[in-house]
């Protein structure tokens, strides 16, 4: 019964100048080295508690940079969690803590004097469920931008463009973008939201199960999407599908009970893993 | 039985209990039965109402009931009992005949029969007048004398029902007047009971004289005594034209002489000596400015005048604000007659009279201006009497045939104007929206404008209103998007609790708490508000400003923790600041030691030329809000709560911050359900009675002044329908404010209901 209508970022809210260069500072370390390039994210001894209830366990994992990595493993094992906590999503709910720590570029992503609005902006999120604004497609979309106070029509209606023909989606609406997003259909809508996450040019795109309510024409197009997106994006998925896992991925996070059983090269996954639970799980045999 | 294969027996898991089915059906039918009551009800509330409104509309029915033949005469004056039953008539010689209209030929065995005074046969009569109120005939003599002659009517109620009306005379003897041996012309007499004057004009050669004499009363151990004439004045200077109309009013303070040159003459009297106050001419702007006929309304403050041309119009008495005494004015204008009027009768309950002349009567309404009946008569009127019921008109034809009209006219006063136009009132020196139900005596003018009291409910709303919308808006988005969700189980049933608070409790408070403390210190009040308000958006600046080394100290959802203290601080700094203030800066002069006084109550009305009252709009716009702002909160919270989490996690992750995302996104989605809340809460604020009954002085003015009081249309119905009585004229005006408010409201509401549609459609969360 937790209600999750609260935020805890408040405190870090305003002045944020500062503190977002020193972010920028960070970004552009990643340019320096192979190494820092394969440790983009980095996911060290991290637990998660709902409450008293942990949900994640002491995992370990670097996620490369302009590489889809997928999560995979049963229900309730902790993907969205982990997830979610990458952009600190999970701070609206009440009674949370963590142990270990994020870093991305090399910075803690709980480092208190990181103003979490800032982060946000530079990690665009796909929820497992479409969720479009009540406003026109066109909103829906400037409206990362219009929270950061640009106005200028001209940037957005460049940035529409460029969000909408990434998403694929340029073509099906281009003349109905004053309409409520909610005339499109569920496909459409999925890809607007993705649409949405990019328009803004964050760094890392976080999908859970951006498929899940979708036919196989528009999953194939998000997935042909994610293709195009990797060449600028580092990209976190969550799927339930095996199948999907390997078409799109580069590499692959097997979690079982909130805790990391496998992390490899996809095709290392899914031909030949490790561990006997991952070589189960992906064939089918359990879950 | 039948050939057919036997069913396949359906497995019992799939069959229906017959219980369920019959419970679905029935609660169908029982929740569309219901529905359909309430709206039965609601429809048969306006319906009731607006029945108990029509009446006021209707004008009056007239139509003829009798007709009875009079004794031949020269007939100059008609009186009446209260039932018509024994109506007389004065001739020429002074004689009375009266006439027996129940049951001619019954077991009196009488039709007519007539009196006189004793004196009669002494002297020959002058001219006679009759005051109906006071049911006096006063004779004024051919030899300069006069006499008054009581006309007491009595009505006993015999076992076997019915009625008997009995009349017996009682004469004064005759006093001297004026010259002596000199036919009295014109006589006008009025009696307050404490004095009373006697006026009359004589022509002696040529040359009009008018004496007056004040009388007194002797009283007697067996009661009242005779009266005697206590002073004498001649009044014959102020006679410059040949006098054709003399008045004197009840109060017998003033002499009223119209002019043939149609100018009127105002003596006034102040009990030792008559003094001219006023010369007026009430149909300046007419070719013709004769006046034909000059009459007394009831209550004898207002003039009706007919011009020979037809012109119909009333002068009242009002205070000129230069002067400083009363004169008469024009205030009223009716439309014209044929000719100037040859009868006129006052009516003695309210401010109709009946006014024509030969065939042409009409019967008008001093007030309103309107005229309630009129027609062509099938015969010449020579003279007419209202009954004094109201319920009856008499006209005494030239043929001599007494007709009987039957009055129906109970709301006379009612009319779109009177509710809801300016009326120049009696009294008063312009037309004005007012409302006054009752006063101190019978002819009192009643003011019946609801304008007052519908301003009064805007204006009650309005202060309650931007009271209350702020702060519970505010309140709300706070709770249900910045507040930790531990604080807020806590919070929102507190304020529901405060929603149940009866309102006579609220009331109670209001009237004998929270109305002194701010009356005292209103500069205090208005800064504390102040200072509170400016330290929220400072403090939160400054919040932002500071690093955030200290900023991250404070978990977010608790940050009103370092905040209230700090707006409690400046409150109480505002309040006390504010008795530095009104010491400095509203400062007036003692009304009489002429020192100097710091009082904001005593300042505002000398700077703004307002009033100033302890039971005011803002302390009822303060209390009112206090009853409204649960009801918004808790249901805008709940429409806020109510926007799904999806949206807002979806603005957060795209960056943006709690407070984006509440106005960007959670605002607009739950707009509807905020709009609700804003109309239900009004609806609460226009019909609220109990706060506003107590905690105002429940005076109807016309003013936005925050610091007067108001009587709405709720309290008002509240307060005078005890009083008021049943299916009278006031009992359905309340329910013509009933009707009002129910309009009001039902308006507000349906474009409230129309603009909420829109909004839900526009942000329908798809699911
Ligand atoms: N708000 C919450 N409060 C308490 N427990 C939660 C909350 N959200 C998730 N959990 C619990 O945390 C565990 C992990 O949940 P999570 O949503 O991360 O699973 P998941 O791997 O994404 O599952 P799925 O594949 O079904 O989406 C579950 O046991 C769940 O019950
Ligand atoms: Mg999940």
């Amino acid at each position: 019964m937790n209600d999750k209508r609260d935020s805890t970022f408040a405190a870090s809210r305003g002045s944020g100048e500062i503190r977002q260069k020193r972010v920028q500072v960070g970004q552009r370390q990643k340019q320096t080295g192979n190494d820092a390039h394969a440790r983009y994210i980095q996911v060290r001894d991290h637990s998660f508690f709902y409450g008293t209830t942990q949900v994640l366990y002491d995992l370990n994992m670097d996620i490369p940079e302009r590489h889809v990595t997928a999560l995979i493993g049963p229900s309730g094992c902790g993907k969205s969690t982990l997830l979610r906590n990458f952009n600190r999503m999970n701070d609206l709910i009440d009674g949370i803590s963590h142990r270990g720590d994020i870093l991305i570029d090399g910075r803690s992503i709980y480092d208190p004097y990181l103003e979490v609005i800032s982060l946000r902006k530079r990690i665009g999120m796909v929820f497992q469920k479409s969720n479009p604004f009540p406003k026109s497609i066109y909103e829906n979309i400037v409206y990362s931008l219009r929270v950061a106070g640009r106005n200028r029509r001209a940037e957005l209606d460049e940035t529409v463009e460029r969000s909408l023909r990434a998403a694929a989606l340029w073509d099906e609406v281009k003349d109905r973008l004053r309409e409520t997003a909610f005339s499109l259909s569920g496909g459409q809508m999925q890809r607007l939201c993705i649409a949405r996450a990019i328009a803004n040019r964050p760094e890392i795109l976080l999908m859970d199960e951006p498929c899940s309510a979708l036919d196989p024409v528009a999953t194939g197009k998000i997935e042909d999407l994610i293709h195009q997106l990797k060449e600028e994006y580092t990209i976190i998925i969550v799927t339930h599908n095996m199948q999907q896992a390997a078409r799109v991925s580069d590499r692959t996070a097997f979690l079982y009970m909130g805790r990391l059983i496998e992390y490899n090269d996809t095709e290392k996954i899914f031909t030949n893993p490790t561990e006997e639970q991952t070589e189960a799980y992906v064939s089918g045999r359990f879950g | 039985m039948t050939k057919q294969p036997p069913a396949k027996a359906i497995p019992e898991r799939f069959i229906v209990r017959p219980a369920t089915l019959w419970f679905d059906r029935f609660m169908n039918y029982f929740i569309t039965v219901g529905g359909l009551s309430i709206i039965i009800a609601v429809s048969l509330i306006f319906v009731f109402i607006l029945l108990q409104v029509l009446p006021l509309f209707r004008g009056a029915q007239v139509e003829p009931q009798d007709s009875f033949s009079v004794p031949q005469d020269d007939y100059v004056v008609m009186g009446t009992d209260e039932w018509a039953e024994l109506p007389f008539f004065v001739n020429r010689r002074g004689e009375l005949t009266f006439l027996d209209t129940v049951d001619p030929g019954g077991p009196h065995h009488r039709t007519a029969f007539t009196r006189a005074p004793a004196w009669l046969d002494e002297t020959d009569v002058g001219v006679v007048v009759y005051n109906p109120l006071l049911s006096q005939l006063v004779y004024g003599t051919a030899d300069g004398r006069f006499a008054i002659l009581d006309v007491q009517y009595e009505a006993t109620f015999p076992e076997r029902g019915g009625r008997e009306v009995s009349v017996e005379l009682q004469e004064t003897p005759l006093l001297s007047i004026g010259s002596t041996e000199v036919p009295v012309q014109h006589l006008a007499y009025g009696s307050s009971g404490t004095q009373a004057i006697v006026v009359v004009i004589q022509q002696v050669n040529e040359r009009f004289e008018m004496h007056a004499v004040s009388l007194v009363q002797q009283r007697t151990l067996l009661g009242d005594g005779q009266w005697s004439v206590s002073q004498s004045y001649d009044l014959s200077e102020h006679l410059d034209a040949a006098p054709r109309h003399l008045l004197v009013p009840s109060d017998a303070d003033a002499v009223l002489i119209g002019m043939d040159d149609g100018r009127v003459l105002f003596l006034h009297f102040d009990g030792q000596e008559f003094r001219k106050r006023q010369m007026f001419v009430p149909f300046r702007d007419r070719a013709d400015r004769a006046i034909a006929s000059m009459n007394f309304l009831l209550g004898d403050v207002s003039l009706v005048f007919t011009a020979s041309c037809g012109a119909n119009r009333i002068f009242s008495l009002y205070r000129d604000p230069q002067r400083e005494v009363r004169v008469w004015g024009h205030t009223k204008t009716f439309p014209d007659l044929e000719r100037g009027a040859s009868f006129y009768s006052a009516a003695m309950r309210n401010k109709a009279f009946l006014i024509g002349d030969g065939r042409a009567a009409s019967l008008r309404y001093g007030t309103t201006e309107s005229i309630r009946w009129q027609d062509e008569l099938p015969f010449s009127v020579s003279l007419a009497a209202i009954g004094p019921r109201y319920d009856r008109m008499l006209f005494l034809d030239d043929g001599h045939t007494l007709h009987s009209y039957r009055l129906d006219d109970p709301h006379p006063q009612a009319s779109w104007r009177t509710f809801f136009g300016r009326i120049q009132y009696e009294g008063q020196a312009a037309p004005e929206f007012a409302w006054q139900s009752t006063g101190g005596r019978d002819d009192f003018e009643r003011k019946l404008s609801l304008i007052p009291l519908i301003i009064g409910t805007l204006k009650g709303t309005f202060y309650a209103m931007i009271f209350a919308l702020p702060i519970a808006l505010l309140a709300a988005i706070y709770t249900s998007q910045f507040l930790r969700p531990g604080i807020k189980r806590f919070v929102k049933p507190v304020m529901e609790i405060m929603a149940s608070l009866p309102s006579v409790v609220l009331g109670f408070l209001a009237a004998l708490w929270l109305a002194p403390i701010i009356s005292n210190a209103v500069p205090s009040v208005l800064l504390a508000v102040i200072a509170i308000v400016v330290a929220a958006l400072v403090v939160g600046y400054l919040w932002g400003l500071l690093p955030q080394r200290i900023r991250v100290r404070l978990k977010p959802g608790y940050e009103f923790l370092a905040f209230v203290p700090v707006l409690l601080l400046v409150g109480y700094a505002g309040w006390q600041l504010g008795f530095v203030v009104e010491r400095t800066f509203f400062i007036v002069p003692g009304e009489s030691t002429g020192m100097q006084i710091a009082d904001f109550r005593l300042w505002f009305p000398q700077a703004t030329g307002l009033s100033f009252e302890q039971r005011n709009a803002f302390v009822v716009g303060f209390v009112m809000g206090f009853a409204v702002i649960p009801i918004i909160f808790t249901i805008t919270e709940d429409a806020l709560s109510n926007v799904p989490e999806a949206f807002r996690s979806g603005s957060l992750a795209l960056g943006a911050s709690r407070w984006q995302t509440a106005i960007r996104i959670v605002l607009p989605t739950a707009s509807a359900g905020i709009f609700s809340a804003i109309m239900i809460g009004l609806g609460r604020a226009v019909g609220e009675t109990m706060i506003v009954v107590m905690a105002t002085g429940n005076t109807p003015v016309t003013e936005f002044n925050p610091f007067t009081g108001m009587r709405t249309l709720s309290a008002n119905i509240a307060v005078e329908l005890p009083e008021a009585p049943y299916l009278g004229t006031l009992y359905r005006t309340l329910f013509l404010g009933a009707l009002v408010l129910f309009l009001m409201t039902f308006l507000v509401n349906t474009i409230a209901e129309i603009l909420r549609q829109r909004l839900r459609e526009k942000y329908r969360a798809v699911e």
